[in-house]
């Protein structure tokens, strides 16, 4: 309201996390998952022919399948896989940390499209058709591998690119987003994930015209995929907590832990945490005699959300702050389950019913 | 053993309209008479009959064997038969004490020599009540302990309690029926009005049970089940329909888009940085002991409460931060709160049941000419009576005629008339006959089917685990669990409001 914000100057703002609640209701889904494959950092998965294709540092990789007869080859780059898409007739392609996108083709074969200017941080890709592919690129002044760093510069210099692989062209479709982190192609246009506004917009690929469909999710949205019935699943790489929407209000706080703090110490999101006793101590620690206290905001944590037909969330998957299975990067589906690349726990996992 | 009191083929009329019909009724020397039956069965009408309240049309009454007819209460209790009824009948402004001794005084009354006495007859009775203490500032249970004790002072062999544990906390009711059973071992005759059969099963010695005016049986308690006064009660069984107990996932409505998301609200001491959603087309049932916050987290949805200034929180209702300064402006956005004290807050008593639900219409629509139709609320009255089935003798009757379940029919179609996108029902069920209950259950139902956010608070467990498509527990003034119904039990549920 508007008085409100008014009041606000004087008696300060509230801060305020949606809660998990509803469709978010807690559970330790993800904990009990089966392990799938163990990887370092498995950060994007997507199908091909069956097949579940996940990307860990330079390399992308293949989940072992009964199913698909030919063993698929593992691929190397020279630079870190940032995305991944599969197109409907079977295209490969992979984005690279520098904005570079390698069209793989199955006789082996690669073509490499570079960057569009000015940007270097693809985040997702996805095909529209054979011939066209659309790019999130999360920031234009940071890499993807920075992401917390635009995120405490509370960065909204991402854009959706429309790529021509015939011609290598790239197109903008809309600009000016806080770190787009997925991208879904629906017949009625594209579903793009804004991470640091915790939304899912709609975007006309015509127009370039935006329209919130979903907001005030409980953390930060990354990447989407295409569910059997018609719905969305949505991973969420890290979770919202006060701590860190505090000290996103309190800029010189903010810059003075940038510049005197490490990074993988900031009180910023995190894909995994409770790995070193130099963790920022919120609320006093958040760890007792090894415990984790059950009040301790979590800077990583674990969560898959299932979206219906109409994008609404009708079901979660969780790793609990006091697990390791966090930083829920990627999420995709086939016949054999529902797959889950947990970047911060070095795992994909395989969740098998009440999918 | 001869009886107490005998009542024979007892009628009541109210203009030509038979409230009971040749009831014969009973009661022993110090015996617990549990009186059932759903709302507008007879009960009250019955016991009044008895106390002296209103006079039998037809039928006769003996009392120790003697044909009495009493014109007055007052008559009655000089004969040793005092009532207790739903709405206390105590003064609040005098104090404990006085209310006790009212009517009883001597020419020169020492305050302070009432007060001792009170203290001395309050405490030969068990009852932890100061004697000094306003009325106005006593809880439930302890006006009721007052009401008692002025019964007891009368020496009234005979005390009729018309719903006693309605409005009573369980540990209250523990109180309460531990008195019921001093009293009758000092020899008094107790009959008293339930809905809550477990009470009637559990305490009474012989229950009886009324159905349409009519006496339906009557017997030991000990050979009666739960099924067969349900039975007897409805003419049909309505356990399974009640009390069906845990559903499967796929028995369990979705949920729609969210419609009020409530993030960190606080309220003092009572309600502290709750947060939680509700969804439309489904029931959120909420649970929690008294005093846990719930009613008053719904409060402050409605407008009723207000959160606190600093550090209060937020509320979004579809979509939009909401801070409602009077409850009128959450109705008009579609918030409405049924309440959980039909009595005080929910109707206007003495007007007529279109009166109130076009009362209703009225805060809601302020968009409307500054006149009061006539034919529209009579049109009104009508439509809504037949939906949601309000029984009363004529549409002119005073809300304060009708049964406990007929006019907690019309607080919730006070509430429905203003189309409210989001209800919350704050114990809908308190001091309802199971028939009827049956009924408000169904038109919940039909209300999240209808794809409407419904919010049922309850202390009632059974109730909670029927309704509800989601569970959330509350205590301590926050939410602090929530249960999908296929996988929650009682004991779960409690566990979380306890611990």
């Amino acid at each position: 309201m508007i008085l409100d914000r008014a009041l606000d100057i004087f008696r300060g703002q509230a801060i305020t996390i949606p809660p998990l609640d509803g469709a978010f209701r807690p559970n330790t889904a993800l904990d009990d998952a089966e392990t799938a494959a163990t990887a370092p950092a498995p950060d994007h998965l997507c199908v091909k022919d069956g097949r579940v294709l996940y990307s860990s540092a330079t390399q992308v990789g293949a989940l072992a399948s009964p199913a698909s007869g030919q063993a698929f080859p593992s691929l190397s780059f020279d630079r870190p896989v940032a995305a991944l898409a599969t197109s409907k007739g079977g295209r490969l392609a992979v984005a690279l940390a520098d904005g570079a996108i390698v069209i793989c083709e199955d006789a082996g074969g690669r073509r490499e499209i570079p960057a569009p200017k000015g940007f270097a941080c693809p985040t997702a890709l996805a095909f529209g058709d054979e011939e066209t592919l659309y790019v999130c690129h999360g920031s234009a002044r940071h890499g993807p591998a920075d992401w917390a760093l635009d995120f405490m510069e509370k960065g909204a210099s991402g854009a959706v690119w429309r790529t021509a692989l015939g011609s290598g062209r790239h197109d903008p479709i809309a600009r000016g987003l806080s770190y787009p982190h997925g991208i879904l192609v629906t017949p009625a246009g594209l579903i793009v994930s804004e991470s640091w506004r915790h939304r899912l917009l709609s975007v006309d690929p015509a127009s370039g015209a935006t329209t919130p469909i979903l907001s005030k999710l409980p953390g930060y949205p990354g990447r989407l995929a295409p569910a059997p019935d018609g719905g969305a699943w949505l991973a969420l790489f890290a979770p919202r907590n006060r701590l860190i929407e505090f000290v996103l209000l309190e800029d010189n706080y903010r810059h003075d832990m940038m510049r005197s703090v490490e990074r993988q110490h900031w009180i910023a999101p995190a894909l995994s945490s409770g790995r070193s006793f130099l963790e920022p101590l919120q609320c006093g620690s958040i760890k007792t005699m090894g415990i984790h206290k059950p009040w301790a905001p979590s800077r990583s944590y674990g969560l898959v959300a299932r979206l219906d037909a109409r994008l609404r969330p009708v079901a979660s998957f969780h790793s609990r702050a006091n697990s390791t299975r966090h930083g829920a990067t990627s999420v995709v589906e086939t016949g054999a389950g529902v797959f889950v690349a947990a970047k911060g726990g070095d795992a994909i996992l395989r969740l098998t019913g009440g999918a | 053993m001869e009886p107490l009191i005998e009542m024979r083929k007892v009628t009541k009329t109210y203009r030509g309209v038979p409230a009971i019909r040749e009831v014969d009724f009973d009661l022993r020397h110090g015996e617990i008479h549990a009186l059932v039956g759903e709302n507008g069965a007879g009960k009250t009408t019955l016991t009044k009959i008895m106390a002296g309240v209103i006079e039998a049309t037809e039928g006769s009454m003996l009392y120790r064997g003697k044909d009495v007819r009493y014109a007055s209460p007052a008559e009655a209790l000089n004969d040793g038969i005092a009532m207790v009824f739903q709405e206390t009948s105590l003064v609040p402004s005098l104090t404990v004490a006085q209310n006790i001794y009212l009517g009883d005084e001597a020419f020169l009354n020492r305050l302070r020599g009432t007060y001792i006495a009170a203290q001395q007859f309050l405490q030969s009775l068990n009852f932890t009540v100061d004697p000094t203490a306003l009325v106005a500032t006593l809880g439930a249970a302890k006006r009721q302990m007052v009401e008692i004790a002025r019964a007891v002072h009368h020496r009234a062999e005979v005390i009729i309690f018309d719903e006693p544990t309605a409005s009573l906390t369980p540990e209250e009711k523990r109180h309460f029926f531990a008195l019921l059973r001093r009293l009758k071992a000092r020899g008094v005759s107790i009959v008293f009005i339930s809905h809550a059969l477990e009470e009637a099963l559990a305490h009474a010695d012989r229950i009886t049970i009324l159905r349409d005016g009519e006496l339906v049986a009557t017997g030991e308690a000990a050979s009666f089940d739960r099924d067969k006064v349900i039975r007897a009660m409805v003419g049909r069984t309505l356990s399974n329909e009640l009390y069906r107990g845990r559903r499967s996932a796929a028995e369990l409505r979705p949920g729609g888009a969210q419609v009020l998301s409530v993030q960190d609200i606080s309220m003092g001491n009572v309600v502290r940085n709750n947060s939680f959603s509700i969804f439309e087309g489904q029931i959120t049932g909420v649970f929690g002991l008294i005093g846990s916050g719930r009613t008053e987290t719904f409060k402050i949805v409605a407008g009723i409460h207000k959160r606190d200034f600093i550090g209060g929180g937020e509320i979004e209702f579809n979509g939009r931060p909401v801070r409602y300064l009077v409850p009128r402006q959450a109705v008009k956005d579609g918030i409405v709160y049924v309440t959980e004290d039909r009595k005080v807050e929910g109707f206007f008593e003495t007007m007529s049941i279109a009166e109130n639900l076009y009362s209703g219409l009225l805060a809601a629509d302020l968009e409307r000419l500054p006149y009061i139709s006539l034919r529209e609320m009579r049109a009104m009255a009508g439509e809504w009576g037949k939906r949601i089935n309000i029984r009363a003798i004529n549409e002119n009757a005073r809300v304060i005629e009708l049964s406990g379940g007929n006019q907690q029919k019309v607080v919730i179609g006070k509430g429905l008339v203003q189309k409210p996108r989001l209800i919350i029902f704050d114990e809908p069920t308190r001091g309802v006959d199971v028939g009827a209950i049956a009924e408000i259950h169904h038109l919940i139902n039909k209300l999240a089917d209808e794809g409407l956010a419904v919010v049922v608070i309850s202390s009632y467990l059974p109730e909670i685990m029927n309704l509800s498509d989601r569970i959330l527990v509350c205590r301590q003034g926050r939410i602090v669990e929530e249960f999908s119904p296929s996988e929650a039990t009682e004991e779960k549920i409690m566990y979380a409001a306890v611990h």
